[in-house]
């Protein structure tokens, strides 16, 4: 790493001492591109990572209810399998996120325990609104398939895109409405297929936010 | 605002140093009010220990960017933050290198 930088510099001063303004602007751009990669988060390995975790999470389940009928909810078999898949992609993000903020410190990484907040508190929601809805006496269809599956897409994207929309930042942005369009609109798959078409899309989507952070790296 | 040779030289001196461009490039890329660890900044910098802080005092004497050092001993942490008066400099040093640029 180190013998990199010296050669930047050594190839980047003229021999009279002068710094050309061409090797200048090319240092920056590499410098700051170079940076931005190193803060960068979640990163395009993280979000393939996330990928693999959510279609292999919610492929789980698909797979155990698929063909019930009445709809029973997911076996007692695919709640442990799904929630290790969660607990992979919990952990990924937690290293990643540990790589990008390493050595930061300051007000953003404040910001960023508060950010958790309504993002913790809108999937709690989720749980809460299946308790109610199951002593309201609804289906096990309703309760334990499309609640649960569309349920966490729709609020966390909504949370997301509320608070991307303030920042201005257009690529989660566009990522939190996808999860959002994603969680209704694979409700219409019945309380079986939303597992699935759930699955499907959200790893479709990740790998797009992957590709995209990848393309916006070589800008 | 930019630093006192930066009326004669259209390119602020105290940038236009590839050593100083790259910290304060680096430092820009974190959101506003946040710092960087002397240990961090130096692996992503690849300068040496020394050579870092003679290039940081002259940022910080310009006030381009604030050093604060925060414990004692081994548990001492020294963190570098980029000022408003840095950010500045570094946008006003970006437009005229882009200038001098169009003009070659």
């Amino acid at each position: 790493m180190k013998e990199e930088h010296d050669m930047d510099e050594r190839t980047t001063v003229a021999e009279d001492g002068e710094f050309d303004p061409r090797a200048a602007a090319k240092l920056l751009e590499q410098t700051s591109r170079r940076a931005q990669r190193q803060f960068e988060f979640p990163s395009p390995l993280l979000s393939l990572i996330q990928a693999a975790a959510v279609l292999a999470a919610y492929g789980a389940v698909w797979l155990s209810v698929r063909g019930q009928n009445p709809y029973s909810g997911p076996s007692g078999a695919a709640l442990p399998e799904l929630y290790a898949f969660v607990a992979v992609a919990a952990v990924a993000v937690g290293l990643d996120g540990r790589r990008a903020r390493a050595g930061v410190s300051g007000r953003s990484s404040r910001q960023a325990w508060m950010r958790a907040i309504p993002f913790t508190a809108a999937f709690l929601a989720v749980y809460v609104l299946m308790g109610a809805l199951l002593y309201d006496g609804f289906s096990h269809a309703i309760v334990y398939g499309i609640v649960p599956a569309a349920g966490p897409l729709i609020v966390v994207g909504a949370a997301a895109a509320g608070y991307a929309a303030a920042r201005e930042d257009w690529q989660v942005l566009s990522f939190a409405i996808g999860l959002v369009a994603i969680g209704a609109g694979s409700a219409f798959a019945g309380p079986a297929g939303v597992w699935g078409f759930a699955g499907v899309g959200c790893c479709a989507l990740l790998v797009c936010r992957a590709i995209v952070q990848v393309w916006l790296r070589r800008g | 605002m930019t630093g006192a040779g930066a009326q004669a030289d259209p390119l602020d001196p105290l940038i236009h140093v590839p050593a100083r461009l790259r910290i304060v490039a680096t430092l820009a890329a974190l959101p506003g009010g946040d710092a960087l660890s002397f240990t961090r900044m130096q692996k992503m910098i690849g300068l040496t220990p020394g050579n870092l802080i003679t290039h940081l005092r002259k940022l910080e004497d310009a006030g381009y960017l604030s050093i604060e050092k925060t414990g004692n001993g081994v548990a001492s942490r020294t963190s570098v933050a980029l000022s408003h008066r840095g950010r500045a400099a570094l946008d006003t040093y970006t437009a005229a290198l882009r200038d001098v640029l169009t003009g070659l």
